[in-house]
This record gives structure tokens, C-alpha cells and sequence, in this order.
């Protein structure tokens, strides 16, 4: 079965992490770049579980994010060094010998991916602070009336953000969110009712079109689940979307016959 | 991208002006230790020394890890000098009606017969389920007594708040006194959706705490990740009878059928202990709040999340003032977080909050309304030799805690509790290693989340011990002028009424003695994050999951 099948990759995956975490703990055989590229990938690992998370935990992430700017650091500093001889300037190298040979190959996978890491990282922490601080400024002066000002600091918020979103949607690298709002396109709505002839009353729209129960949850989900919804063609994908979804509330008040 | 508008543009007022020295107010955490000197009672406090070594003077080192640094003879004169008379003693009502207060103190500091005899623990009791199968509601997530000790408030992750009250000394039941026994159960926080970011707020209490006590009521403050409450727990005793409108099952009455009136009168009753929220301090908060903080002039408090300490007046619940913001422009710039902030215990305009990468800013709060600038900056100089990949967060400060004399201030990080002067910025005075043996196991810790564990640390009465928790239902204690520490075990095997607890040894070396236990046969789950230490007796609050150890110093 499926299920199962996962269960046991999952397992497997943390049975091997735990074999190679304890490796890295009692051993003095593992070489350096490799000690480092475990934690590396172990905390890359985490910050992509931490994304998934319905709330990140921002002390966590910026502790992660931290470590794998100063990994990302070090070996910028060691290719930079590259044509050096090894032995010198290298303060933080264990075994240099052993170094020396594996250099060249990890060196090159590790440049490739240095932008997409940097790139994460700021895109994790953009996620972060757009996700916390869309609350409206509540520090507020307290001077006369306040009230009037909260949906004016709110809406001024959101589109900023929003601009902010396009922005860093450029910039964001490879790292996929799992639960996008990619459900908008991946749903062919029209294929499900395909087979229903609606041809009589497709004149008639004369009764507005409802709103979908959906579109409140959509405008709110829509910043939200950040960068693949707010391109500019999804927009257009969407705008599409809603009519579909429109009509298909139409036809299912009348087939439901209320 | 927009420019967004920060907060910070509108100017902000400061902080209502603070009194130097309160008000007598029942100012019960021990008063009279302020007008001593730092240095527990007995006979050390004068030139004999019984301890081995070179005595308190001097930082000092515990343990491997860290660069030795060197003695300063000057210390052991500060410790018993100037520092005494700054503080002035002001006996507080309810000390004062306490006539062995002082010996008690003396007791608690080491059995009054000798500064070379430790301290005995036995056990007191345990509260909480006994089954294997913990649910994750009564994980007990903050642990505090109040300013005399009777009441023990203890806050779970169902968001529930359990308060013990002590039991006073009676001829009847000699054997109970001393007993905490539940006095309160209300459901202080509930679990909230934010609608707007689709995010569920966990109604887990995150710290308690008391204001003192000005009346008959009892006043705590309890916050969740983003709400600070104000709750009231008053006792009734009376009630009042001989209604004329209503009888006495509460049927209202005819009004023609009243033929004479009477004074209702008031007769005793059961006791009935209410808990209402008297305040609710929402809406100020946009990162998770790790702290509050009550002051010393007892009408405000702060309260602390991940970037930003927000102060607040225990009467106005509409209005904050942001007193720090370490928020920056760019969140990509973001590399430090707040992770815990204290007021000073004396000093109504000073307060310090630690961060993620291992250092305390002290602030003082008349200098500007936004404190960003500190006054103080305390870090220790890394080691160099002991850098690893994991240096930066095992450096991550948890927890930070005025001395009760306010003299020095502790942090807790991964691996070690520091003891600092706050007059002394460049390095801890004392550091004290609580499991260094998982030093060379961090990278498991990390890979299974442990190495984000947040310890928590606590002072005695007198200073003169600190305590914090540790894996495996270990907690360890560090006598501070013996050097002496001791790992102790919270566990039902131990929980004997009276019975003595065993020090306890984790095995760092290949061979294992009897009774030792190996670094790999520790159990992780089992942490003890929440500690807590009544603020006169050597009586310690111990939670161990879903469980609340209370232990008792010997009394012969």
C-alpha cells in the first residue's frame, strides 16, 4: 500500500540521518567537508520541515538559518582559497590532506547550489515575517482616536507585502512549498461536469452569480500561500478560476434545485 | 518592493515616572538579605574559609570548554563590600509578623550547623498522573511560587492553571505541614484560531507571574504565545442569607407577601476559592511571547516575544509601549531574536533581555523612550577551541534571572548556567557546566530538535544556590561558594514520603560504576525544562513532564 510504503521511506530516511548524526558524533574518521555538509544538509532539511509547518517557530529558523550562512561562509572562503596551496590561510580544516582531493568536486556541487541557499534562507525569512507581521501595527501613540486608523495601516500592510511577494518571488530558489495554492490550477473543474448538459442555461444569468463559499477563504489564503499564486500569469489563471467557480455554484443551486 | 511603514515613525511616550523605592508594600522576597552582602550567612562571610580552593573571589571554571580566565584578587572584597549597603533593608509587614523569618533563612542556607554541610533533599510530593500514556495537555510548561512561598502556581499546555497553597502547621496533622495542596483549577487560556493568518494560537501557558500580595486576593499574570491575563483568586468563606425578595432556595418571592423587612446577614460557608480574569492584555504581540516580567514598582510589567518587549501598566489594557524592537528593516537581515527579558528586582527603570546568539543587553529606561540602545552589553569572548557547527546555538541564551539581591544575574544555555556581575560586561564571574558529556552528542540533539530545548534556572533565597534541569528527570544544584553540585533524579522509584534523595552520577568515562548511568542510556524525553525554588525555605518545585516534584530539605 502507499501508506505504507511512505512509513517506511520516512523511517528508513530517519534511521539513516540517525546513523550518520551519531557518526558524525563518535567519530574522528569522517572528514571535515563531509562532517559539514551533513549538517548542512541536515539543517536544510529542517528549515523545508519548518516551512511546512502551519507556524514556524522564528527563534528555530533564524538559529538554522545562522548556521547554514556560516557553513555557506566557510566554504566560500575555502573556494576562494582554492588555488591556494592547503595548508594555508585554512584556519578551521582538520584533515587537509584528505581536503585536498575531495575539494574540487564538492567544491563545484556547492557553488551551484550556494544561490539557491541564500536564496532559501531569504525567502524563508520573508515567508516568516509576512506570515507574523500582517497584524496591523498595535504600538500605537495614544493620541485621540485611534479606530480610524487600523484599516488604513492594514490595507496599506497588505499591498505592500504583496509587492513584497512579487518581489521575492523572483528570488525565491529551489526550494517548492508542498501545499501551494497550486490547487486552483491542478483542479479542472470543467472535467468533473463535463458530462452535464447545460446548454439551456447558459442564457440564463440573469440571477447574479453567487460567491463560491470558497472566494472569502481564497482572498485570505491567496497571500498567504505565497509565491507560485502571485505570479502574474496565475492571476490571470485565477481571475478564470473564479468565474469557473461561479458558474459551477450556478449549476449546482439548480441541479440541487433550491 | 514598497516601503513599509514601520511602527516605530509616530513617537512614543515613556514609561509613567518610576519611584526608586517602593512603597511599603508586603515585599516579601526576603528584605533582609538586602541589607547583607551577597555572601550567604555563616561563618564564611568573614576571613575563615572552610571550602577548599581560593574561595569565591575570582570567576570560576567548572568544567572543560571554556577559556580559563584569570583571578581577579579583587573580587572576594566586592562581593562583601560596597555591594551591601546599596540596598536599603525595609522590612515588609509580613516578614515582620513572621518571627523566625531570619532563622528560617539561616536554616535554608545550610542546616545552620556548618557552611561545609550540604544540603539534604528528601522528597516532599508528587502531583500529576501516574499512567505511561502522557497526553499532551498536561504537560506542565511553567512552574512559579509567590512572594511568601504558600502558593505554587503551576501552568500546563491545555492552557490550565493549577494553584497549591501550603498547608500551615497544625497540631492536628503535624505530619502535613509543609503539604502543597491544590487551592485552584481555572482554564486560563483557550485555544484561539487567528482567522486572518489561518493560524491556530496554542492556548499553552508559557510563564506565570505573582504580584505581590495587597489584599485578601491573589493577583497572577499568565500569558500565552500572544495574551497576557490578569486573574484574581479570592477566597470566599461567607455568604450572605435572609434575602427579602428572594428565599432561601432562591425562589423569588411575591412582593405582597413580604410582611416585614430584615438586613440580610452574612453566615459562614464551605470555602469556595474563585479565579476570575480581572484584566486581558491582547492584540500587542505579533511573535510568540517567551516572557513577563512584573516590576518592582508593582503597576507595570513587560512582556517579551522574538523581536520586540512591549511595556505595559497593570491598569490599561488597551495601550502598550514598545520599549524595544530589534525587528529590522529586511527580515533577510534577521540573525538574532529575543529570548528572555527580566526586570531588575530593585531598580524600577532597568531591565535585561537575552538573545540567540548568547548575549544580555541591560537597559535602562530613563535614558530614551525606545530602549534599543543599551546600556550594558554582556558576551563572553568565544572560545576558540571548542568552536563546532553547533556553537552558535548551543550558545542561544534560554532563560536569564536576576539574582534576588540584584547584584548578579544568571543565564542559562545549552550546556552551562553563567553567574554574572552586572557591573562586569566582558565575562560571566562564574559559569557552571550542567551535562558537558553531550558536548560531543550535539549533532544527534540536533538532528531530534533536543539542542532547542529551553532550560530554565532559579535562585535560592539567599543566592548562595542555583538550580536547573537537565535530561533524563535530572536537575542539578551548584552551591555557588563551595563550588559543590549535585545531580538529583526526579522519579517515582524515589518518591517515598521522607525518603532521601540519592545524588545521582552520569558515567563520562568507559567504565560505569554502580549506579552510574551511561551518556547513551540518558532518556531524552525525559527533560526537566521548569524548576522553581521557594523564595525563603530550601523547598524546590520540580516539573518532570506531567508531573510536579516537590522536594524538602532534611529537617531532623
Amino acid at each position: 500500500m502507499l501508506g505504507r510504503g511512505l512509513k517506511r521511506k520516512l523511517s528508513d530516511y530517519e534511521e539513516s540521518m540517525a546513523g550518520l548524526s551519531s557518526a558524525f558524533d563518535s567519530s574522528r574518521g569522517l572528514p571535515y567537508p563531509l562532517k559539514r555538509q551533513l549538517v548542512l544538509n541536515m539543517c536544510l532539511t529542517k528549515l523545508q520541515t519548518y516551512k511546512m509547518l502551519v507556524e514556524p517557530n522564528l527563534h528555530r529558523s533564524v538559529l538554522i538559518a545562522n548556521t547554514v550562512r556560516q557553513i555557506q561562509e566557510e566554504m566560500r572562503q575555502e573556494s576562494n582559497q582554492q588555488p591556494l596551496p592547503s595548508g594555508v590561510g585554512q584556519q578551521e580544516s582538520h584533515c587537509c590532506d584528505l581536503r585536498s582531493v575531495e575539494d574540487p568536486i564538492e567544491n563545484s556541487l556547492l557553488i551551484v547550489s550556494d544561490d539557491d541557499m541564500s536564496s532559501a534562507i531569504s525567502s524563508i525569512l520573508k515567508d516568516l515575517d509576512f506570515v507574523e507581521d500582517i497584524s496591523p501595527p498595535t504600538c500605537l501613540v495614544p493620541t485621540g482616536d485611534d479606530q480610524p486608523k487600523f484599516p488604513e495601516n492594514t490595507g496599506l500592510k497588505l499591498e505592500d507585502d504583496r509587492q513584497d511577494l512579487k518581489g521575492a518571488e523572483c528570488v525565491f530558489g529551489s526550494f517548492e512549498i508542498s501545499n501551494s495554492t497550486s490547487y486552483l490550477k491542478d483542479l479542472a473543474i470543467d472535467d468533473i461536469f463535463e458530462d452535464i448538459d447545460t446548454s439551456m442555461y447558459d442564457s440564463d444569468f440573469c440571477c447574479p452569480p453567487l460567491m463560491p463559499p470558497r472566494s472569502p477563504s481564497l482572498a485570505t489564503e491567496e497571500p498567504l500561500k505565497t509565491f507560485p499564486s502571485c505570479n502574474s500569469s496565475s492571476a490571470n489563471n485565477i481571475q478564470i478560476c473564479r468565474t469557473d467557480l461561479s458558474e459551477l455554484d450556478h449549476i449546482m443551486e439548480i441541479l440541487v434545485g433550491s | 518592493m514598497g516601503a513599509i511603514l514601520k511602527p516605530r515613525t509616530l513617537p512614543r511616550l515613556r514609561a509613567a515616572p518610576s519611584r526608586s523605592r517602593p512603597r511599603s508594600r508586603p515585599r516579601s522576597r526576603g528584605s533582609p538579605r538586602h541589607g547583607r552582602s551577597v555572601s550567604p550567612p555563616g561563618p564564611r562571610a568573614g576571613t575563615g574559609r572552610a571550602g577548599p580552593g581560593p574561595g569565591p573571589a575570582g570567576p570560576r571554571e567548572r568544567g572543560a570548554g571554556r577559556a580559563a580566565p584569570a583571578a581577579a584578587a579583587g573580587c572576594g572584597a566586592r562581593r562583601a563590600g560596597p555591594g551591601a549597603g546599596r540596598f536599603a533593608p525595609s522590612v515588609p509587614p509580613s516578614l515582620a509578623h513572621r518571627p523566625f523569618s531570619s532563622a528560617v533563612v539561616a536554616r535554608a542556607a545550610g542546616d545552620g550547623g556548618g557552611s561545609s554541610s550540604e544540603v539534604q533533599w528528601c522528597f516532599l510530593q508528587v502531583k500529576g498522573a501516574i499512567d505511561e500514556d502522557v497526553a499532551e495537555a498536561d504537560i506542565i510548561s511553567t512552574v512559579e511560587f509567590n512572594y511568601t512561598g504558600d502558593l505554587l502556581a503551576t501552568g500546563d499546555k491545555g492552557g490550565r492553571v493549577v494553584i497549591f497553597q501550603r498547608e500551615q502547621e497544625t497540631k492536628s496533622r503535624p505530619l502535613s505541614r509543609g503539604e502543597y495542596n491544590v487551592y485552584s483549577t481555572f482554564q486560563s487560556h483557550e485555544p484561539e484560531f487567528d482567522y486572518l493568518k489561518s493560524l491556530e494560537i496554542e492556548e499553552k501557558i508559557n510563564k506565570i507571574r505573582w504580584l505581590p500580595q495587597q489584599n485578601a486576593a491573589h493577583f497572577l499574570l499568565s500569558t500565552n504565545d500572544k495574551t497576557i491575563k490578569l486573574w484574581k483568586i479570592s477566597e470566599r468563606d461567607k455568604r450572605a442569607e435572609g434575602y427579602n425578595l428572594k428565599d432561601e432556595d432562591g425562589r423569588l418571592r411575591e412582593p405582597f407577601r413580604v410582611t416585614e423587612l430584615r438586613v440580610p446577614t452574612l453566615k459562614p460557608m464551605d470555602l469556595m476559592v474563585e479565579a476570575s480574569p480581572r484584566r486581558t492584555f491582547a492584540n500587542a504581540h505579533t511573535y510568540h511571547i517567551n516572557s513577563i516580567s512584573v516590576n518592582s514598582d508593582y503597576a507595570t510589567y513587560l512582556s517579551a516575544d522574538d523581536l520586540r518587549i512591549n511595556l505595559w501598566h497593570l491598569e490599561v489594557t488597551n495601550r502598550s509601549f514598545n520599549i524595544v524592537d530589534i525587528k529590522p528593516a529586511n527580515m533577510e537581515e534577521l540573525t538574532e531574536v529575543i529570548t528572555a527579558a527580566e526586570f531588575h528586582p530593585h531598580h524600577c527603570n532597568v531591565f535585561v533581555y537575552s538573545s540567540s546568539k548568547g548575549t544580555i543587553r541591560l537597559c535602562d529606561m530613563r535614558s530614551a523612550a525606545l530602549c534599543d540602545q543599551h546600556s550594558k552589553f554582556f558576551e563572553e569572548p568565544e572560545d576558540p577551541s571548542s568552536r563546532s557547527f553547533f556553537s552558535e546555538i548551543i550558545s542561544s541564551i534560554s532563560d536569564v534571572k536576576f539574582s534576588h539581591s540584584g547584584r548578579y544575574m544568571m543565564t542559562r544555555d545549552y550546556l552551562s548556567v553563567k553567574v554574572w556581575d552586572i557591573n562586569m560586561e566582558n565575562r560571566p564571574v562564574e559559569t557552571y557546566q550542567v551535562h558537558e558529556y553531550l558536548r560531543s552528542k550535539l549533532c544527534s540533539l540536533y538532528e531530534n530538535d533536543c539542542i532547542f530545548d529551553k532550560f530554565e534556572c532559579c535562585w535560592n533565597g539567599s543566592d548562595s544556590t542555583i538550580m536547573t534541569g537537565s535530561y533524563n528527570n535530572f536537575f542539578r544544584t551548584f552551591e555557588r561558594n563551595m563550588p559543590r553540585d549535585t545531580t538529583l533524579e526526579a522519579s517515582r522509584e524515589s518518591s517515598k514520603p521522607r525518603a532521601i534523595l540519592k545524588p545521582r552520577k552520569v558515567c563520562t568515562t568507559g567504565k560505569r560504576k554502580k549506579d552510574e548511568i551511561t551518556v547513551d542510556s540518558l532518556d531524552f524525553n525525559k527533560k526537566i525544562l521548569h524548576t522553581a525554588w521557594h523564595p525563603m525555605e530550601n523547598i524546590i518545585a520540580v516539573a518532570a513532564t506531567n508531573n510536579l516534584y516537590l522536594f524538602q530539605e532534611k529537617v531532623n
